[in-house]
């Protein structure tokens, strides 16, 4: 049974290789299995915008492999990536970034559309992802008209809507207050449990660590340590 | 969803909006504006040309028009003007006979040109009759009469009444001269024709020539002004002997004026495209610019760089498709206005017209099935100039945007 829908194989990120190299990743070896519920934890400064990034397919490594799902997404040229990008990855990033022109639903639609699915296909997604997000009033919304919280769960909304292997998240909550920032880990919580939807997100925020139910952490870009992945969900 | 993004981000500056769209439509208008005043002058001086000077096409002796010697007659016309009646086009046909010679009265002399004339169709061939301000005409028989410009008039004191002198070489190279007497004043929009020609009767003026009966022009009129060439090239064939040109041979200035004109049309409109250009490439710049963060996130979530590119392409059409057809429409309605009604340039100087050859009422015109060219040319020059926003758009890295 293979289920890794993320293995980084031996992968290095290195700034500034001509003068003075800092390696933001050194010889990472990760592997998350589908349904897991993982925190990256670590200091400033430690690497993990970077390795999202490139987990993400939005940077390259100078080393290693990346595959995602059996496929090796360092190989893929740049239009294939934006591609894959489209149908596997699923993004929510710290400043909520909906498009400001476009309501919470036209958000989330948005990506069908690129996906090119049909209207009534996307129509019923729709209704039923705002619902799991517990956004039925607002739909109609443009993103000026929602709070920071309501803003983030649209966007997990979003990064829901195109059914992706995994959903990755940059400190999802560093701009919520606490209130806001537990109502959202406990939509992320529910969708991974009933939905065995895969979540891997950084976070400095102790009450989200607590939430976790794997904790990566990284030092100068390698992982420091590595709690037990408690497969609640994926056990049966 | 594209065309959805692209309209409501118009709407995110709407000043900003506002303002490059008044700017393309009050650009078009002046624009059009500016070249329907032209045409309607070319028009115009066209007109005159046509109607009071040339007419449309001219006979002569293949010699005349280089030696302009009196000598140089068209001869037997009664097979000629057979054959002219003959063709359809033409409409009217009038005779003169012509010489160059020297005016003198007692307070000097002037070198003019004198135009034999038979009223009877000089009259309804040129506009002649309407022009004569004062005095009667050759109609009320009396000889050696002689119609003067105003501005010869005035330059030589003369008044109707006056007794003058002409002077000119007959057949035989013999100096012959005849008194005259003014019996009318014409005034035209033309000065300088005014100072120089002068009618007499073409009867008097062959005789005095040694060539009585004998004429050197037929002026042909035609129901058609686009029918000039056809008629001209019907004509050679039929009539080898006589040299036979159309106005814009008789009037190359004239010619070149349309051409210049044309020339510079397409130079108003080509700066007219280039601050376009500018103004759209800023636009844009500046609307990609302050959208980093979000085109950056668009592409992360997956949006190829086609739809990226596709997208800043519609944001500059629906700029575009804001001002430019309400100019061209403004602009449009304006000239046809000003076509029907007239436009009174009196105010820019009555003289400097008329020494131009122009006259003082315009009527500017701008063909409608223009309007449409000068859109897509619009719309094309836009979607050129907003090539450097979107290149830049679909080459901004997500992970750069995304930084905080
Ligand atoms: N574009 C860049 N050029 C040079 N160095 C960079 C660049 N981006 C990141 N780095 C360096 O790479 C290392 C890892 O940065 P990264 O942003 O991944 O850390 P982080 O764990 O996300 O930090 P934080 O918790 O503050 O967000 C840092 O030392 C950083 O200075
Ligand atoms: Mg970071």
């Amino acid at each position: 049974m293979n289920d890794i829908v993320i293995d980084t194989h031996n992968i290095s990120r290195v700034y500034n290789p001509t003068t003075i190299p800092v390696y933001a990743i050194k010889n990472l070896h990760l592997h998350i299995r589908r349904g897991e519920f993982t925190a990256l934890v670590g200091p400033s400064g430690s690497g993990k915008t970077t390795l999202l990034n490139l987990i993400g397919g939005l940077d390259k490594p100078d080393e290693g492999q990346i595959v995602i799902n059996g496929t090796d997404i360092t190989k893929l040229s740049p239009g294939k990536l934006i591609d894959f990008r489209l149908h596997n990855i699923g993004f929510v990033f710290q400043s909520f970034n909906l498009i400001p022109v476009l309501t919470a639903r036209e958000n989330a639609e948005f990506i069908m559309l690129l996906q090119g699915i049909s209207k009534n296909e996307r129509d019923e997604r729709i209704k039923q992802l705002f619902r799991q997000v517990d956004l039925e009033e607002q739909i109609e919304r443009r993103p000026s008209e929602l709070s920071g919280g309501q803003q983030q769960r649209v966007a997990v909304a979003r990064a829901l809507a195109s059914k992706p292997q995994f959903i990755l998240a940059d400190e999802p909550t560093a701009n919520l207050d606490s209130k806001s920032a537990s109502n959202l880990l406990d939509i992320m919580n529910k969708l991974n449990k009933e939905e065995n939807i895969t979540f891997l997100f950084s976070t400095h925020d102790q009450r989200v660590i607590d939430r976790a139910r794997r904790v990566i952490t990284l030092v100068d870009g390698q992982i420091a340590s590595d709690t037990e992945p408690i497969m609640t969900s994926y056990a049966h | 969803m594209l065309v959805v993004m692209a309209w409501r981000n118009i709407w995110r500056h709407k000043a900003r909006s506002l303002v490059i769209m008044m700017s393309i439509t009050l650009g078009l208008l002046a624009g059009i504006a500016v070249l329907a005043l032209y045409e309607g002058m070319l028009v115009s001086r066209i007109r005159t040309v046509i109607d009071e000077e040339t007419g449309h096409i001219q006979l002569h002796h293949p010699n005349f028009s280089d030696e302009n010697e009196s000598k140089f007659i068209i001869g037997d016309t009664t097979e000629i003007f057979k054959i002219l009646r003959n063709i359809p086009e033409i409409i009217q046909i009038n005779k003169r006979t012509l010489v160059n010679g020297m005016m003198s009265t007692p307070t000097g002399t002037a070198g003019v040109q004198v135009f034999g004339i038979d009223t009877a169709t000089e009259f309804s061939y040129s506009s002649l009759k309407q022009k004569i301000k004062e005095g009667n005409d050759l109609t009320s028989y009396k000889r050696n009469q002689v119609i003067i410009g105003k501005k010869l008039a005035d330059k030589m004191k003369l008044k109707i009444g006056s007794k003058l002198v002409l002077m000119f070489n007959d057949t035989t190279n013999n100096l012959v001269s005849s008194a005259f007497r003014v019996s009318s004043i014409y005034q035209s929009t033309n000065a300088p024709v005014d100072e120089r020609l002068i009618y007499v009767s073409g009867s008097e003026l062959s005789e005095l020539l040694g060539l009585p009966g004998q004429i050197h022009e037929i002026g042909l009129k035609l129901n058609d002004d686009k029918a000039v060439d056809l008629v001209a090239s019907k004509l050679k064939s039929l009539l080898p002997n006589l040299k036979v040109e159309t106005w814009k041979e008789i009037s190359p200035e004239t010619e070149f004026m349309v051409k210049t004109v044309d020339s510079y049309s397409y130079i108003i409109l080509i700066i007219i495209m280039i601050a376009l250009a500018f103004g759209i490439l800023n636009t844009m710049l500046m609307a990609i610019m302050e959208r980093t963060r979000e085109i950056g996130m668009i592409a992360a979530l997956g949006a190829s760089r086609i739809r990226i590119f596709f997208l800043v392409l519609l944001e500059t059409v629906f700029l575009t498709l804001g001002g430019a057809p309400l100019g061209l429409l403004i602009g449009w309605l304006l000239s046809v206005y000003f076509n029907k009604n007239g436009l009174n340039l009196s105010g820019m100087g009555e003289d400097v017209l008329s020494s131009f050859g122009f006259k003082v009422i315009i009527y500017p015109s701008f063909p409608a099935e223009k309007l449409l060219p000068v859109l897509i040319i619009v719309v094309v020059t836009a979607l050129l100039s907003s090539i450097i926003p979107a290149l830049k758009a679909i080459n901004m890295k997500p992970i750069d945007a995304l930084k905080n």
